[in-house]
């Protein structure tokens, strides 16, 4: 059941090939741009920080980085700033936002926590998926690696990974987002 | 101590398996802690990944709505069925090889478990190197051996199957399965030769330990065998000093008992003084003599001492009015078997009759012996402790024979002083006897004088009253010669065979006119055979005597008892006392009830002349004859009394076997008898040859007088008629004796009849105080009649004949 439960991926949805303008955040125009979309109460997603921690720092400066928390309409502040967004605040080089009632995660096709977009300077995406192995889960995996190789301008023919991580909507609002 | 340590110090296999057994024990004592300290740290690890759950993964999310996370499930599932099988093991099955195997397994697991709650930070795998490194505490590679190969089976699983949770990439190579394994691996080596080198160290602790242990054994071993001979010497020693002590006790004892013999004057003065030294020396607190009275066959009460400080008043007054039979109590079976008794608690002995008393008196121990006396017993010591003390057979032996030493002493001087008192009476009674011999013959002189005068008187002349009273005066004083001869034993006895029942009997009615109505006379004749050989006559008169004198004791009335019994008198009875034999004996006891006397006057009884009557009522003599009598009949006197209570005389005369001879009756003439034969009549002393020839003439006899035995033989020749009818003779004369006389004139006169006469007769005493029947005895002093009497019933004789 363990395995079962780890080792099962999130859902995806339909991510925009290009950057989205008019929105919150801005596309960095000199280095790649990576967004990743976070429950602010998901104990899985703390892996994921811990692999853009690591990402970010192979990345040497060339990824900008931007973590959005979910958080629901009429919710407080505090129910998002958690332990979760204190550590990605604290992550060199990264820009913690609000995704107050999954406003960007809907236009980003984002599904579950974890959920990883990497553009370049064009805004052309280079990479959607997971940087976990497996759910909550920290360690070597292929996301992670893909990500690098992007940003460092490797080759890499990993441009999609499955997402490890709590749903940052349930049933309900996804019925009603869709 | 171990069995193998029993075996030999110095014996190698026995300390190779000494060696063996404690690295086996030292080895489980570690994995028996091992196994409690993994039980313990696998309990701390499921609480631990329970926490880690709940901190790090409490919850899962979807939206904003949540469930509890797996993680937490698995935490509490997954770590207790990890944790629950391993502990259980370790602690209800501590040291065992499939515990430490399972508890292996079982941390492994709960690695895998504790890296997979933590989302698998890298630094939680160091659980896995710290539980290998907890495992080596076993010290048993094996148990690192299953640890590596459940981490590399865990790997080489998860990494066929899902290698992106292993390895991160998703089709990863088997060879970093090997890489992973390598690493774990790598810390196993030298885990592994970390626990051999331990093991070793263990090995060599253990023996050096089974060194150490064997050496302790040797030790101890020579340290018993030396503290053995040590308790055996010291053993020896104490027995030697135990020994010696009672060596130095029993010398002491003697050498006491010796001293105080030989200090003291008599057996009386000596006893107390024998009971204190033994008691002190032998630490006894009470001791009592008591000696044998044979005649009445009981132990009487002596002496009693005790230490100072002992209160036993009470047991030392009711032992003075005490007496035992022989074979009852504790005196008596000594007295009754002759040899010592000890009884370890008096209280607690059925045969002891004085229990009573000792436990009054805190008396427990007590030990009894007798004072030997020739072949019996003379008396028992006794002596009482406050203690309880068991026998001590050496100390029965010194005391029994320091009870012959003493039986020795109280021998010697009962018969030194009984020696004494017959010294004296026999030098009295010679003395009496000398002087009576004197004044027998002038007495009969007296008589036979005074008895002519008044024949050749006429009738009414004045001078027949003066003459009367002379011969009157001559009797009295003729009596007193008697009674000292018969004293001094010198008188001639009349033996016979009399039983004394019939004398005693035939006293009867004499005896109740002597003492009056007052005194109350019992008599009480033996039944068996009570014949003894005596002198009837004499028997008589130291019956009468006694009987006097018991009449004089009770003025006022009383009983008198007189008795006849049989008796046996033991050798030790009868050695007491020189002149006496030991035997069957009668006995005739007279006592009376009348005031009795005290020692010194039992003491001087009796001695002649001696009275306590007063000025002219008692000449002192009574009593000393009946000792002469008795004396020289064989017999014994003696006379217990206590002052107030009454006396016992007791004469013991030796028992013959011999039936009584009919006497012929004594024929009394009423006249003189006459004849006209020759007689020689020879004696020493003139006035008596004088009487008796003047008699003998006027009787028609013709006279031939002769002063001594060669005058008698010069007219024996002489005679013209060529005959002499009759030889009288005394016995006892200068030059020539009375017997020497008869035998000269029967070969001169072989017809010729011989009359013997003396006052005494020590002729008669080389003939052992018998008369012999075939000779012819007139004993002075004699009456004229009584001398015709002879005379001529010796001459009837011989013209019968």
């Amino acid at each position: 059941m363990i395995l079962k439960y780890e080792n099962a991926s999130g859902a995806v949805g339909t991510a925009p090939e290009h950057w989205i303008s008019g929105t919150q955040i801005a596309l960095d125009r000199d280095r790649d741009t990576l967004i990743m979309f976070a429950h602010p109460k998901c104990p899985c997603t703390r892996a994921s920080l811990e692999e853009l921690n690591r990402l970010l720092a192979h990345g040497n400066g060339r990824i900008a980085a931007y973590v959005l928390f979910f958080r629901p309409r009429g919710y407080p502040d505090s129910w998002t700033r958690t332990d979760l967004w204190r550590s990605a605040a604290a992550i060199p080089g990264v820009k913690v936002e609000a995704d107050v009632d999954d406003a960007l995660s809907r236009r980003f096709g984002a599904e579950t926590s974890g959920y990883v977009l990497l553009y370049d300077p064009q805004g052309q995406l280079l990479f959607r998926g997971g940087i976990t192995g497996s759910r909550g889960h920290a360690g070597d995996n292929v996301g992670e690696s893909a990500v690098i190789s992007q940003a460092t301008g490797q080759k890499t023919s990993v441009t999609q990974t499955p997402v490890y991580g709590c749903p940052l909507m349930n049933q309900c609002q996804q019925g009603a987002s869709r | 101590m171990n069995p193998s340590q029993s075996k030999s110090a110095s014996d190698p296999v026995a300390i190779s398996v000494r060696v063996a057994e404690l690295f086996n024990e030292q080895q489980q004592n570690i994995i028996r802690h091992t196994d409690w300290l993994m039980s313990w740290l696998m309990i701390f690890q499921w609480f631990f990944a329970v926490g880690l759950a709940f901190w790090l993964s409490p919850k899962t999310w979807a939206g904003i709505n949540s469930q509890i996370h797996p993680h937490i499930w698995a935490a509490v599932i997954l770590g207790g069925i990890i944790t629950s099988l391993p502990v259980y093991m370790a602690r209800a099955h501590p040291g065992e090889t499939l515990t430490r195997q399972t508890v292996a397994v079982g941390q492994m697991l709960m690695s895998a478990l504790l890296i997979h709650l933590s989302g698998g930070r890298i630094e939680t795998h160091f659980h896995i190197f710290g539980s290998l490194a907890i495992l080596a505490f076993y010290r048993d590679w094996r148990v690192l051996i299953t640890a590596s190969i459940v981490v590399y089976t865990d790997h080489l699983i998860r990494g066929y199957y899902w290698p992106q949770s292993v390895y991160g990439v998703l089709n990863a190579s088997i060879w970093r399965s090997f890489e992973h394994a390598g690493w774990v691996l790598f810390e196993v080596t030298f885990l592994i030769i970390a626990i051999r080198k331990s093991s070793s160290e263990m090995l060599l602790v253990a023996e050096r330990q089974a060194n150490l242990e064997s050496l302790k054994e040797g030790i101890e071993q020579t340290v018993t065998e030396r503290t053995a001979e040590l308790a055996k010497t010291n053993s020896a020693l104490l027995t030697e000093n135990v020994q010696r002590k009672k060596a130095e006790q029993k010398l002491s004892i003697e050498y006491s008992v010796s001293r105080i013999l030989a200090e003291s004057p008599s057996w009386k003065e000596a006893q107390p003084q024998i009971l204190k030294g033994i008691g002190d020396i032998l630490n006894w607190d009470v001791g009592v003599i008591w000696m044998a009275d044979h005649r009445d066959a009981i132990l009487r009460f002596a002496e009693i001492w005790s230490q100072l400080e002992v209160p036993v008043e009470s047991f030392k007054e009711k032992n003075k009015e005490m007496t035992f039979a022989r074979g009852i109590g504790l005196p008596g079976k000594v007295w009754a078997s002759g040899e010592p008794a000890w009884i370890a608690d008096v209280t607690e002995d059925v045969g002891f009759t004085r229990a009573t008393l000792a436990k009054k008196a805190g008396l427990h121990g007590g030990i009894a012996f007798p004072i030997l006396v020739g072949n019996g017993v003379g008396g028992v010591i006794e002596f009482f402790s406050r203690e309880v003390r068991p026998p001590e057979e050496d100390f029965l032996r010194t005391l029994s024979n320091i009870g012959g030493q003493m039986g020795q002493f109280f021998e010697r001087k009962f018969v030194e002083e009984h020696l004494f008192q017959s010294q004296k009476m026999e030098t009295v009674g010679k003395l009496a006897g000398g002087i009576a011999h004197e004044f027998n013959s002038i007495m009969t002189a007296i008589i036979g004088q005074s008895e002519l005068i008044l024949g050749d008187l006429p009738s009414g002349n004045p001078l027949a009253e003066n003459a009367t009273e002379i011969h009157k005066a001559a009797e009295r004083a003729a009596t007193l010669t008697r009674q000292l001869l018969a004293y001094g034993r010198k008188q001639m006895l009349r033996l016979e065979i009399l039983d004394l029942n019939t004398v005693l009997t035939g006293m009867e009615t004499m005896l109740h006119h002597l003492i009056g109505r007052n005194i109350d006379l019992r008599m009480i004749t033996s039944a068996g055979f009570a014949n003894v050989k005596a002198d009837a006559g004499q028997i008589e008169q130291v019956i009468i005597n006694i009987v006097m004198n018991a009449v004089d004791a009770m003025p006022n009335g009383g009983k008198l008892t007189l008795e006849i019994v049989n008796a046996t008198l033991d050798s030790a009875y009868a050695s007491r006392f020189p002149e006496l034999k030991a035997g069957e004996y009668i006995m005739l006891a007279i006592t009376d009830t009348g005031a009795g006397m005290n020692e010194e006057v039992r003491a001087r009884l009796f001695e002649p002349f001696f009275t306590t009557k007063g000025v002219g009522k008692g000449t002192g003599l009574g009593l000393a004859t009946c000792h002469g009598i008795v004396k020289q009949s064989g017999g014994q006197i003696a006379a217990y009394s206590e002052p107030g209570r009454g006396t016992t005389f007791k004469i013991y005369l030796p028992q013959v076997q011999q039936p009584k001879k009919t006497l012929p009756p004594r024929i009394n003439a009423p006249e003189l008898p006459r004849g006209v034969e020759t007689i020689l009549l020879v004696e020493d002393d003139p006035s008596l040859r004088e009487m008796a020839g003047s008699m003998l003439k006027r009787l028609g006899y013709s006279v031939l007088s002769a002063a001594n035995g060669v005058e008698a033989l010069t007219l024996a020749h002489q005679q013209s008629t060529g005959h002499i009818d009759l030889l009288f003779t005394d016995v006892v004369m200068p030059h020539m004796s009375g017997k020497e006389l008869s035998d000269r004139v029967h070969s001169l006169f072989p017809q010729t009849k011989i009359l013997y006469t003396s006052a005494y007769t020590e002729n008669a005493i080389v003939h052992q105080g018998a008369l012999n029947h075939d000779v012819e005895f007139l004993r002075k002093p004699f009456t004229p009649s009584a001398l015709a009497q002879k005379v001529r019933e010796i001459l009837n004789a011989k013209k019968t004949n």
